[in-house]
């Protein structure tokens, strides 16, 4: 199963989880199940696209396969702000502002956090991504400190509301937030395509990339705003997904055995999806809500991960 | 072809280049040579422009480079650095292709097909052709990546340390390749190399880089004596010449270092 078989054959088991997701037990209810379920289903779609497109392309701008934009702060940022608003509000708060306006501005946050820090570390001429790195890492731990001492504050059925946020969970998505946001990653999805050809090049490392005649700094940071939308709009969406995307990385870099972007790109959405797919049907349906999405996705990706490497040794 | 003018280059207080202005004759190889911290591989990055000079100005057939898009530059000056460690899977074949990207942009067509395998028979790598670059040995990754830089075909290539951790087999095939590159194809060749002696036998001209300023430019049969490599390196020299070259001995200096 290699490069555009392994894609064809992913293709078609999420086209077919899909369906199983969306009918199965559900006696054909078609005014109140299945178009919860088709909502469900849409948050799945979009929230894995956003996972593995912004891991797979982090993950070549660093040169490195074990991280995740999750390293750089973006999901800390999200989950002081969900804290601090416990605190000044209470629950009352998040029904006042709704989950549309919790959408929006938990969006804009984490936007404006990457805009400070790419402009702070990333400007006049300066693409030095480690030092980026770095400073993400360190402003993570920062923030979640921050959050931690906040949750001491709250109550703890607040506290309890609080962690129901900070799992990622696709019961939480509405029609009009899911419409946003796939307004947002088709415009991520077109400007990025324009430049995918030269995300091949940018993995092959920054002298090597401008001698190959690509802008490293403008692409760089083209990509560095068009991951924070994507990691921005996922968040808020779905919640944090922290390292899952290194499992939807690395196996998409297994099965296609290749780094080429065109490949991958796809077939990690795929994976992703169908990975989603999976965990969420055995949720509603073996687990009746007594375990979450997040739980049971690493502990099936990370096994599922442990095979290949032992399996596929030296391809990957 | 290219010319560098007053170029000069500080990090924070500490200047490494200071006000070189230096001419490299076309279709020639040129040696950059000096002591570490001469600011050899400096002038070769701002030339490739992998980084902004402080002050002065690099021109390409008589146009300032600043004026060239990168994209354009590619196409005219290839850059080979010591070959970094990337975690990327890739054949010879494929990172060959890569050097096409400036004309492609991914795409291959049929003449990018037809180079790719001229770059490969060039250097005789087609036995490694589908050989994954993390698994041949170190000299052979640097005959691929040189590959790729040919691939580009630009009428100057710039090489910052080619000999770099090379056994002298695989030093002397790069080093017969760049020769050949400039005799059969007329390309000019700029690098920057520490062993004086391939620097040499194989370069028509030598250009010497002392504490960031030129100390001797000229072409090699002028500027390889004993005097002047003493200048340059603090260590004494004996040139011993035969029908098939010149050795400098520097090895065992007669008066101490």
């Amino acid at each position: 199963m290699k490069g555009k078989g392994a894609l064809w054959t992913i293709f078609f088991a999420v086209i077919a989880l899909a369906l199983v997701f969306v009918f199965a037990g559900s006696g054909l209810n078609f005014e109140y199940i299945i178009p919860k379920r088709l909502i469900r289903l849409a948050a799945i779609i979009v929230g894995g696209i956003c996972v593995a497109l912004s891991s797979i392309i982090f993950q070549t701008l660093v040169n490195n396969r074990i991280l995740t934009p999750a390293i750089m702060g973006y999901e800390a940022v999200y989950l002081m702000w969900q804290s601090m608003l416990l605190l000044v509000l209470g629950t009352q708060g998040l029904v006042t502002i709704g989950s549309g306006g919790n959408f929006f501005i938990s969006s804009i946050l984490v936007l404006l956090y990457s805009w400070v820090i790419h402009r702070w570390l990333l400007g006049n001429g300066n693409n030095d991504v480690y030092r980026l790195l770095l400073v993400g890492l360190v402003l993570t731990m920062v923030i979640s400190t921050l959050t931690q001492f906040v949750q001491l504050r709250i109550s703890p059925g607040e506290f309890a509301v609080f962690q129901g946020l900070s799992y990622a969970s696709f019961n939480r998505a509405q029609p009009a937030t899911l419409l946003y946001s796939l307004v947002a990653l088709t415009g991520v999805c077109v400007v990025g395509r324009k430049y995918l050809p030269e995300l091949d090049v940018l993995a092959l490392g920054r002298d090597q990339a401008m001698s190959l005649g690509v802008n490293h700094s403008k692409l760089v940071g083209l990509y560095l705003a068009l991951i924070a939308i994507l990691v921005a709009v996922s968040t808020s969406l779905i919640g944090p997904t922290a390292f899952l995307g290194i499992f939807v990385a690395n196996i998409a870099y297994a099965l296609t055995a290749s780094r080429r972007h065109r490949l991958t790109l796809p077939t990690g959405c795929a994976i992703a999806i169908a990975i989603f797919l999976v965990a969420q049907f055995l949720v509603e349906h073996v687990f009746n809500y007594k375990t979450t999405v997040s739980i049971l996705v690493n502990l099936v990706c990370g096994a599922y991960f442990l095979l290949l490497t032992v399996r596929v040794r030296g391809t990957l | 072809m290219i010319t560098v003018q007053n170029l000069s280059k500080a990090y924070g207080t500490k200047t490494v280049l200071s006000a070189v202005s230096a001419g490299f004759p076309p279709g020639c190889v040129t040696s950059v040579i000096g002591p570490n911290g001469a600011g050899k591989s400096t002038l070769l990055m701002l030339m490739a422009r992998l980084s902004e000079p402080s002050s002065g100005d690099i021109f390409f057939d008589g146009k300032p480079v600043k004026g060239i898009p990168t994209s354009e530059y590619a196409k005219r000056v290839a850059t080979l650095r010591q070959s970094s460690d990337f975690n990327m899977r890739l054949t010879v074949g494929e990172l060959v292709a890569f050097g096409r990207f400036p004309y492609s942009r991914g795409v291959i067509n049929d003449n990018d097909r037809r180079v790719i395998d001229e770059s490969i028979e060039f250097l005789s790598l087609e036995p490694l052709r589908n050989a994954y670059i993390d698994e041949i040995s170190g000299g052979q990754r640097q005959m691929a990546f040189l590959a790729m830089t040919i691939a580009q075909q630009t009428p100057v290539l710039l090489l910052d340390e080619p000999l770099n951790n090379l056994d002298m087999k695989h030093a002397v095939q790069i080093m017969h390749a760049l020769r050949r590159l400039c005799d059969e194809q007329g390309r000019t060749v700029v690098l920057v190399i520490h062993d004086i002696n391939f620097a040499a036998n194989y370069s028509d001209h030598i250009l010497a880089l002392k504490g960031g300023q030129i100390r001797f430019n000229g072409p090699s049969g002028e500027t390889i004596t004993e005097a002047l490599l003493h200048d340059l390196y603090d260590l004494d020299f004996e040139i011993l010449s035969s029908e098939r070259g010149c050795v400098c001995d520097y090895f065992t200096p007669r008066s101490g270092v």
